[in-house]
């Protein structure tokens, strides 16, 4: 059954009686501080337990999908970049995965070999600012500066190579914008040696806290059979207890060259989510300590870069593991240098719908909780 | 406040040498008010990681300006910060959110998005091109996103905004003095001009494939 918004805001008929409480209806957002930007979350409350949500969109919808229909493919990139900008490398790889597919570009072993390291350093990075403000978001602001800490010392490992801070825009169909800088594996070799223990300090900090554990713990528990359902992907399914991972299911890149595990809850709740993203920084590091010792030689672009990539027509799909899900590109190539239709699935639309199903019976306070542990992008959402 | 700043130059105009007070007077209060911004959080998307986040945290520290404290309420904070893409449907939002503020209210403008339109300037169906339609902007801080340097200059212009801008004798009323000078021969019609072309011939150009 298909359900306006009108239909859900209708006050229940049974109302009345001396003791009965009565249901109401609250914003929360688009101007909201722990909505991670601009969602709005209307909730149906009856005093402090939410009885249902209701995600609103469209506040930050920039018309991502039909800005690429004209643009050729090499162009598409740099909006990617600002689709879930905290994984901006990996969305880039998404696209330059569906065009090199269509196209039928082969990759050689280095530009590959520096995919991966660069997919998973920003994953780190990702999770290190997650990590921050799903403390912020619980009270405490002191994780907040921990995990800004040290993102800085790894987003100065990604400017010295691509020159940009946040919205990388480094990796394109053929190959890579530029190869990496003299420094880089020395570098990353150093961040290594220090974010190690700084994980364990992480955990000291806020995962060995009660006050945060009696927050996540066995608050918004989300069904394997549910996450299924509602497609969510990444650390959110996971925590659910289904270890796909596209890394392993799917290999791209190198990942079925080097050796890690999948971290897989069993609960699925929001200490669930903390904890397999926490373990999920320090598989990125295996992946990383691995392949950083012997970068094969070789091109970093393949592609001469004033040439405008034909791809044949026809339907493509490609796709990887962003630091939040599945981020899927779905093409309809006409045979020119520009795409006819591009369709994007990204992760965070499906792992925000998972709260209609986790939030009735909580409370507001855990609202915030859910929302955190779920780490939403909404520019990510709404295209 | 309100009585400094609205009635005490009425009864002292009248009074010899007030003139000499009331410019004193006014240097104090912009002095305080340029030391204490307190920006509201507003981050619509990208460059909230930059300007809000990165720059609030460590090792940036936008607390040595004096702007760290971040409200979340529209109502107790002075400095509209708009980070990151404004939409048409997010536009009415942060027109209510600009109006609840208390006067003196102050606008930075962080992005290419918020200043022209930026990468989503051609055949975005629903992307504000430039915020200066909705609300008033003071400064306005272009990159995309800006570095945290580049915020923290977009701050310190502001402050020398807000000290030479205003005076008690007539508050409301904003001057804007000279801080950055267009090159030689140059002149902002010319600017408005060529925009203003680039748009018509993108309107026209018709077919995708040809543009």
């Amino acid at each position: 059954m298909v359900s306006t918004l009108e239909d859900r805001v209708r006050p229940p008929a049974a109302a009345g009686g001396p003791l009965s409480t009565q249901e109401f209806f609250i914003n929360m957002g688009p101007q909201h501080p722990s909505t991670h930007g601009v969602l709005r979350l209307v909730l149906k409350l009856d005093g402090e337990t939410v009885r249902e949500v209701i995600p609103v969109l469209g506040y930050i919808h920039r018309g991502i999908e039909k800005i690429g229909e004209h643009q050729t493919y090499r162009q598409f990139v740099h909006l990617s970049d600002r689709l879930d900008y905290l994984s901006a490398l990996m969305n880039n790889w998404a696209v330059s995965l569906t065009v090199e597919k269509a196209a039928k570009i082969e990759l050689n072993d280095r530009i590959q070999v520096i995919r991966t390291i660069m997919a998973e350093l920003q994953r780190i990075q990702s999770h290190q600012l997650w990590w921050g403000v799903l403390g912020m978001d619980l009270g405490a602001f002191t994780p907040f500066l921990y995990g800004f800490r040290d993102r800085e010392v790894l987003t100065d490992v990604f400017e010295e190579t691509m020159g940009a801070r946040l919205t990388m825009n480094y990796i394109q169909p053929g190959g890579l914008m530029q190869d990496i800088h003299p420094n880089f594996v020395e570098r990353v070799k150093s961040f290594l040696k220090y974010f190690k223990p700084k994980l364990a300090e992480y955990e000291e900090l806020l995962g060995g806290n009660v006050i945060l554990q009696e927050r996540l713990r066995k608050v918004g528990r989300l069904e394997a059979k549910t996450a299924v359902s509602m497609g969510a992907t990444g650390p959110v399914l996971r925590a659910s207890g289904v270890a796909h991972d596209l890394r392993k299911k799917e290999p791209y890149g190198v990942y079925s060259k080097v050796a890690f595990d999948v971290p897989v809850g069993t609960m699925g709740d929001c200490w669930d989510r903390y904890w397999v993203r926490i373990e999920e920084m320090r598989q990125s590091m295996r992946i990383v300590e691995q392949l950083i010792d012997n970068i094969p030689a070789g091109k970093h672009l393949l592609v001469k870069p004033a040439i405008v990539i034909k791809v044949p027509q026809g339907l493509y799909y490609g796709q990887v593991e962003t630091a939040r899900g599945i981020l899927g590109i779905f093409v309809v190539a006409d045979g020119t240098g520009y795409p006819y239709r591009i369709h994007l699935r990204t992760p965070n639309f499906n792992n925000l719908w998972s709260i209609t199903a986790i939030a009735p019976g909580l409370r507001v306070a855990d609202l915030v909780a859910i929302l955190s542990s779920l780490d939403i992008v909404v520019p990510d959402i709404d295209r | 406040m309100g009585l400094i700043t609205e009635k005490l130059p009425l009864y002292l105009d009248p009074v010899p040498g007030s003139s000499w007070f009331l410019g004193k007077l006014d240097e104090v209060i912009n002095w305080s008010r340029a030391n204490s911004l307190w920006p509201l959080t507003f981050g619509t998307s990208c460059c909230a990681i930059e300007v809000m986040m990165a720059a609030g945290a460590s090792r940036h520290d936008v607390a040595r300006f004096g702007a760290e404290v971040a409200r979340p309420s529209p109502r107790q904070a002075d400095l509209l910060v708009v980070a990151g893409t404004i939409v048409k449907r997010m536009a009415p939002r942060l027109r209510t959110l600009y109006e609840q503020m208390a006067e003196p209210r102050y606008v930075i403008a962080t992005g290419s998005c918020v200043i022209s339109g930026g990468p989503f300037i051609y055949h975005s169906y629903s992307t504000l091109r430039g915020l200066d339609g909705v609300v008033p902007v003071d400064v306005y801080v272009p990159g995309c996103p800006p570095r945290p340097e580049a915020y923290f200059y977009g701050i310190l212009t502001l402050q020398k905004l807000i000290k030479e801008g205003e005076t008690v004798r007539r508050p409301g009323e904003r001057r804007k003095p000279v801080l950055a000078a267009l090159p030689a021969g140059m002149t902002v019609d010319q600017i408005q001009e060529e925009m203003r072309s680039l748009l018509v011939t993108e309107k026209n150009s018709g077919d995708r494939r040809n543009g």
